[in-house]
């Protein structure tokens, strides 16, 4: 369990003014004037009062926002892990009214909606009515639906479902655009009795895993529960968020059109998130949400891979990337001022993307700016990435250009690869011996 | 022969740089990861060793004492480690089996160990002195760090691994050297997770020049196998339940709609359990053990499904099928005639000829077989025991044959 919302007072007792932790020292010195129900109640009231205290959640960061961007959200947790408390808590801060539905304890009609029939079914046709908790939530306007229990429904249960979680209709009624859709499923290893969801329902969650901490429970039951700031979305970047999503998005997709649509094949897979053209258009806007609400780029990560798959999503953070890496072609403008990404792979990747960018358009001036952009980065990092395109872009030089004077800064590579050439001689050797 | 220029004490970085190039240049596949890792000079830590957060503190004396090539296996060693998640996997072993103490940990970084030694090392990468393989504990090379944690105790025999130090990347137990998911030069489990992604791409695009260790570990990273008793069920439930298996709609009782709409006769669905008819490959090359505990999964789905003991048939197949006898008395009561090749297609057929038709097949079954070129008239589950792939593929009469796959209509689980 991630998150508690803290009960109510206690409110079940016949004689509410005795009831509350105040009352629990008068009860002890005057049993006969309370009854059994209310010290039980003072003990019930000193049990509920816990604290919380902040601390970052990535998981209900996550669920906000792909609530707040309208999606259906998928939670798949053991039973009993709080996806519940979770789920009130979210219902708390977004301030809407929670309604829970146990999806497998119902008939498909409940989700299709009953006939009834009415004076005249000829002219008048035959309405499907709608439960009572649909006919509530469309008369509140507004709500978050929890369908709890999915992955226990039956396929036909199941398949009610897909209309309620795709066109928001039950029965007759259609739901209003204030209410948000939930789900909750248990993972195949611990239903026991379960379905697997069928690809086409999959396909419209966003699927998140609900995990639990040891140490956040035992801290929560000792009295400490964690309160999660959740995101917000800030109105100044929306336009901003906006195009850099449907830049991340149709660039991936321009480079990989194969991950558009991607049934998925294993058994493994089956249920779970997969590529289509529905789940990028879901990944292009929560991009956008997470851009505009500033989130961590592991809540984004939980998203996508959440919405697309687990490889689809993590070829498209890493796509993310590299869009986060310096244009070449600025760095070339201006090497003096470069700022190179400090991880080693990164500022690889970003040297090996400015001799390349030379490669494609050989200059003399371009060659020198290359040049200085690797003796800026002998001088603010690990020699040994330099060799490589240090190697690529001397291989590139015409005959009527000079060797420039910045490259004496590349003497410590020179003298690490000529080291790892000698040890790799070395390595030959012995392991050749060794066979 | 480690060349001193420099002062003795500062961290020789010329030298630990030259380490990780010469292990980026024999190991191409790794060169993202191995440059993903920020060293850390740290006086606490007798050799290399890394954190959950990908960075690499070294003892400034140990690259001193060191050559260039062995520093490099050490190098490809400790990225091992943060690439294979030993920390994450340690701490869920010891989870799962509550183990708790320094001790347990060492032995988890043992058996760490033991997983990446047996493969990374020979082609042009030398082991580092003192680097303990699965042989030295008198244990099988190839397994996963799970399998040899299951193995050995610790001991007076592995008493010269009391030193072994891979931080706390490599067993999960934080350092004092550490600085924890808060200092400089830390990655985000998204950033992580990329460095691995990327790095399996490569050897899954790329697959020639990696070992098998590796190859099997790009496949499984981010897709991990899946317990095949849970396909299994999940493939035989979602056949059996499916809509249009046994249901349909009958007036003989009122739905229970009924009362909603007085004066209107609506149909109910009624369903009655599945019937499921295992056929079984005898053809020898599938161990009595494997094949009974299929069995009784099979069983006791279709019962967790509605059925009855009695629907669920059971078929021994070999190259002629017998007979579909009921499943009474457990997998003990069946006899699994047969040994010989195998033609699965008359398992088929006379599987299909039974009376009342079933609505479900399964097959168990090493898949060398040929199959039906049609598609059956039922829904048709396979389970392929995969253990035996490569092993049994050999037919003395004809030594070139290649069997088919499983076709594509019917839902394969591998078993084993």
């Amino acid at each position: 369990m991630s998150t508690y919302t803290p009960l109510p007072e206690h409110t079940g007792t016949s004689a509410p003014s005795q009831a509350g932790p105040d009352a629990a020292p008068a009860a002890s010195t005057a049993p006969a004037a309370a009854s059994r129900l209310d010290v039980s109640g003072a003990l019930l009231a000193l049990l509920r009062d816990t604290t919380t205290a902040p601390r970052p959640d990535p998981q209900l960061e996550a669920l906000t926002l792909a609530v707040s961007a309208d999606l259906p959200v998928l939670l798949w947790g053991e039973p009993g892990i709080g996806k519940t408390a979770a789920l009130t808590q979210l219902a708390t801060t977004l301030d809407l009214p929670l309604t829970t539905v146990i999806a497998s304890v119902h008939e498909p009609s409940d989700f299709s909606g009953l006939p009834v029939i009415g004076e005249d079914p000829e002219t008048d046709g035959v309405p499907m009515a709608p439960p009572d908790w649909a006919v509530r939530l469309v008369r509140a306007g507004r709500g978050l639906l929890f369908l709890d229990e999915l992955s226990t429904a039956p396929p036909a249960v199941q398949a009610a479902l897909l209309r309620l979680v795709l066109e928001r209709r039950v029965g007759a009624l259609r739901l209003p655009p204030g209410v948000r859709i939930v789900a909750a499923a248990n993972p195949r290893s611990s239903a026991a009795d379960g379905w697997e969801l069928s690809p086409p329902l999959a396909n419209r969650f966003v699927h998140l895993k609900w995990v639990h901490d040891a140490d956040v429970v035992v801290r929560g039951l000792g009295g400490v529960w964690p309160r999660a700031t959740l995101p917000a979305l800030d109105a100044g970047r929306l336009p901003e968020a906006v195009a850099l999503a449907r830049r991340a998005v149709c660039g991936l997709l321009g480079a990989r059109p194969a991950l558009v649509h991607r049934l998925p094949s294993g058994e493994t897979q089956r249920g779970g998130a997969w590529p289509s053209p529905r789940s990028w258009d879901m990944a292009l806007c929560l991009t956008a949400f997470a851009t505009a609400a500033d989130a961590s780029r592991d809540v984004l990560s939980m998203l996508v891979r959440g919405t697309v798959g687990d490889g689809p999503g993590l070829e498209f953070l890493a796509y993310l990337d590299r869009m986060d890496l310096p244009d070449p072609e600025d760095l070339l403008a201006d090497p003096g001022g470069a700022v190179l990404p400090g991880r080693g792979d990164l500022r690889q990747a970003t040297l090996d993307a400015v001799v390349a960018a030379v490669r494609a358009r050989p200059e003399r001036g371009r060659w020198d700016a290359a040049w200085a952009l690797l003796a800026k980065a002998a001088e603010t990092g690990a020699p040994d990435l330099l060799v490589v395109p240090a190697t690529t872009l001397a291989t590139l030089r015409r005959d009527d250009w000079e060797v420039p004077v910045t490259i004496e800064g590349l003497a410590g590579a020179v003298s690490v690869s000529q080291r790892a050439d000698r040890a790799k001689v070395r390595a030959l050797t012995v392991t050749r011996a060794g066979r | 022969m480690p060349a001193r220029d420099a002062p003795v004490g500062t961290l020789d970085t010329g030298k630990l740089y030259a380490a990780r190039l010469q292990a980026a240049r024999v190991r191409p596949y790794l060169a993202t990861a191995l440059f993903a890792l920020h060293p850390v000079e740290s006086r606490s830590v007798p050799t290399m060793a890394v954190d959950p957060y990908w960075r690499c503190y070294v003892s400034p004396g140990f690259v001193d004492r060191t050559p260039v090539e062995e520093l490099a296996g050490v190098w490809v060693h400790e990225v091992s480690h943060l690439l294979r998640d030993h920390h994450g996997r340690s701490d869920r072993y010891a989870h799962r089996h509550e183990l708790r103490g320094p001790a347990e940990r060492l032995r988890m970084n043992i058996a760490a160990d033991c997983e990446i030694n047996d493969d990374v090392f020979g082609d042009g990468l030398v082991a580092p002195g003192g680097a303990v393989g699965p042989a030295s504990l008198g244990l099988q090379d190839g397994e996963l760090m799970e399998d040899y944690l299951r193995q050995f105790r610790l001991g007076p025999h592995t008493a010269h691994l009391a030193w072994l130090e891979c931080g706390s990347g490599a067993d999960g137990l934080p350092r004092p050297w550490d600085l924890g998911p808060d200092g400089a030069h830390g990655l985000s489990t998204q950033e992580r997770d990329a460095v691995r992604f990327r790095v399996a791409q490569g050897i899954v695009g790329h697959p020639g020049n990696a070992p098998a260790g590796w190859r099997r570990w790009a496949e499984e990273a981010f897709h991990p196998p899946q317990p095949w008793r849970e396909l299994l069920g999940a493939a035989l439930r979602a056949a059996a339940s499916a809509p249009g298996t046994g249901e349909d709609y009958v007036y003989g009782r009122p739905a229970r709609r009924s009362a909603a709409v007085p004066g209107v006769v609506l149909p109910s669905l009624r369903r009655r359990p599945a019937r499921v008819v295992v056929v079984i490959d005898t053809s020898g090359s599938v161990s009595d053990a494997e094949l009974g505990s299929a069995l009784l999964e099979v069983a006791a789905i279709s019962r967790a499904v509605g059925g009855r003991r009695d629907l669920v048939g059971v078929l021994p197949c070999d190259a002629a099928a017998g007979q579909v006898r009921p499943l009474c008395g457990g997998a003990q009561g069946v006899e699994l005639l047969g040994g010989g090749g195998t033609d699965l297609r008359t398992g088929f057929a006379r599987a299909l000829e039974s009376r009342p038709r079933p609505d479900v097949v399964v097959v168990l079954t090493d898949g060398q077989t040929p199959w039906p070129s049609r598609r059956p008239p039922c829904r048709t589950v396979v389970g392929v025991f995969g253990r035996h792939h490569g092993r049994s593929s050999y037919d003395e009469s004809d030594p070139e044959y290649v069997p088919a796959g499983p076709p594509a209509w019917a839902r394969v689980v591998t078993i084993g």
